[in-house]
């Protein structure tokens, strides 16, 4: 740095196309930023997702009833996390009387569910709800088989035969 | 970053210090815009919107599981079960497995076996999952990923023949039956 400064006083750095870079990767991310959902920043645990190439659909957007399996690495409890996306039809079917949870719980985005009563009267309200409704399953890689073996059980008991799985494409 | 954005600046060019006394005179030529403070939000925000998206929005995986009161008949010889035993070894029994016991197959062959198999009762063979509940989900989703590769070559082949893919795979439970077949293999 010094031995320029001897050579020159003054000094004058063309930013131009720097700030015309600048800006562009700016739109760019700005249009291309997706927020974190109401359900997301609720959410305690981070899920890590198996890897999958084949189907490369996206998640559906509308009319989606997720329901995650995640570890809680601190609590180290795996359990099952209920939630829809169309803020109408959760208030129905997380007030409806045929659900068995605290009152509390009512008012939340994500539910957690433990048993699979619970989780059977949930997919049968929802489906009675809104008859559109797309089921996906969010599991994290490392749980055992068993948790989604009695989950799609459940399903097929009420009818939810047609779901996801939610993957991330390999890098 | 020192030094203002000298975008704009047009010949003579304007000093810094005197700024203010072009400003008086009120005969600007040129002018100088210092960009410094926008160039640094312009920055602070790129930086912010990159660190905060994340470009790897998942993808989904669709199944469907036949329902409680469907009973499909599947003749034996067309059927291809895939097993998973508990430590995650895979087989396979083609038709009736007292003809043909189970077989160790690896992960990268299954995509090859499902073609091949498909390929050669054309498009009357069922393939049955079986996986044990102790199985890590990780590698269900594997066997399930490379099903359904297969699935899209078995599809192309058979349209070369002019033929539409009717039948897919399908999961069924494990029984305690398969854990006994499967031991000592």
């Amino acid at each position: 740095m010094s031995k320029i400064k001897k050579k020159r006083v003054g000094f004058v750095l063309d930013m131009t196309p720097l700030v015309d870079i600048a800006f562009l990767l700016l739109t760019f991310f700005m249009f291309t930023a997706k927020f974190k959902s109401e359900t997301e920043s609720e959410q305690k645990f981070t899920i890590k997702r198996p890897m999958a190439s084949a189907d490369t659909s996206k998640v559906p957007e509308k009319d989606l009833a997720m329901i995650k399996i995640g570890i809680d690495t601190v609590a180290n409890d795996t359990a099952y996390y209920f939630s829809l996306s169309n803020e109408q039809d959760r208030k129905i079917v997380y007030n409806s009387d045929k659900i068995q949870i605290p009152e509390e719980a009512r008012q939340k985005i994500i539910l957690k569910v433990t048993d699979l009563k619970t989780m059977e009267a949930l997919i049968r309200q929802t489906r009675i709800v809104n008859i559109r409704m797309k089921f996906a399953i969010d599991a994290d890689k490392r749980i055992k088989y068993k948790w989604i073996e009695d989950l799609t059980e459940v399903m097929r008991k009420s009818n939810a035969t047609i779901f996801n799985f939610v993957t991330d494409r390999p890098s | 970053m020192g030094g203002g954005g000298g975008g704009l600046s047009v010949q003579p060019r304007v000093k810094r210090g005197s700024f203010a006394t072009v400003r008086k005179k009120k005969k600007r030529v040129g002018f100088v815009l210092d960009m410094t403070p926008l160039v640094d939000i312009a920055f602070l925000l790129l930086t912010f919107f990159m660190l905060s998206t994340t470009l790897t929005t998942p993808q989904v995986m669709e199944m469907s599981i036949p329902p409680e009161t469907e009973n499909v008949e599947v003749k034996q010889s067309e059927l291809l079960t895939i097993l998973v035993r508990d430590d995650g070894q895979i087989f396979k029994v083609l038709g009736d497995k007292k003809q043909n016991p189970p077989e160790k197959v690896a992960l990268k062959d299954l995509r090859a076996l499902s073609i091949n198999e498909n390929m050669r009762l054309e498009n009357r063979l069922i393939v049955a999952l079986r996986v044990s509940n102790q199985v890590p989900y990780e590698l269900v989703i594997k066997i399930l990923d490379e099903l359904n590769i297969a699935e899209t070559e078995i599809t192309q082949r058979l349209a070369a023949k002019g033929m539409k893919r009717e039948r897919k795979f399908a999961m069924t439970p494990f029984t305690e039956e398969d854990r006994e077949d499967l031991k000592g293999l």
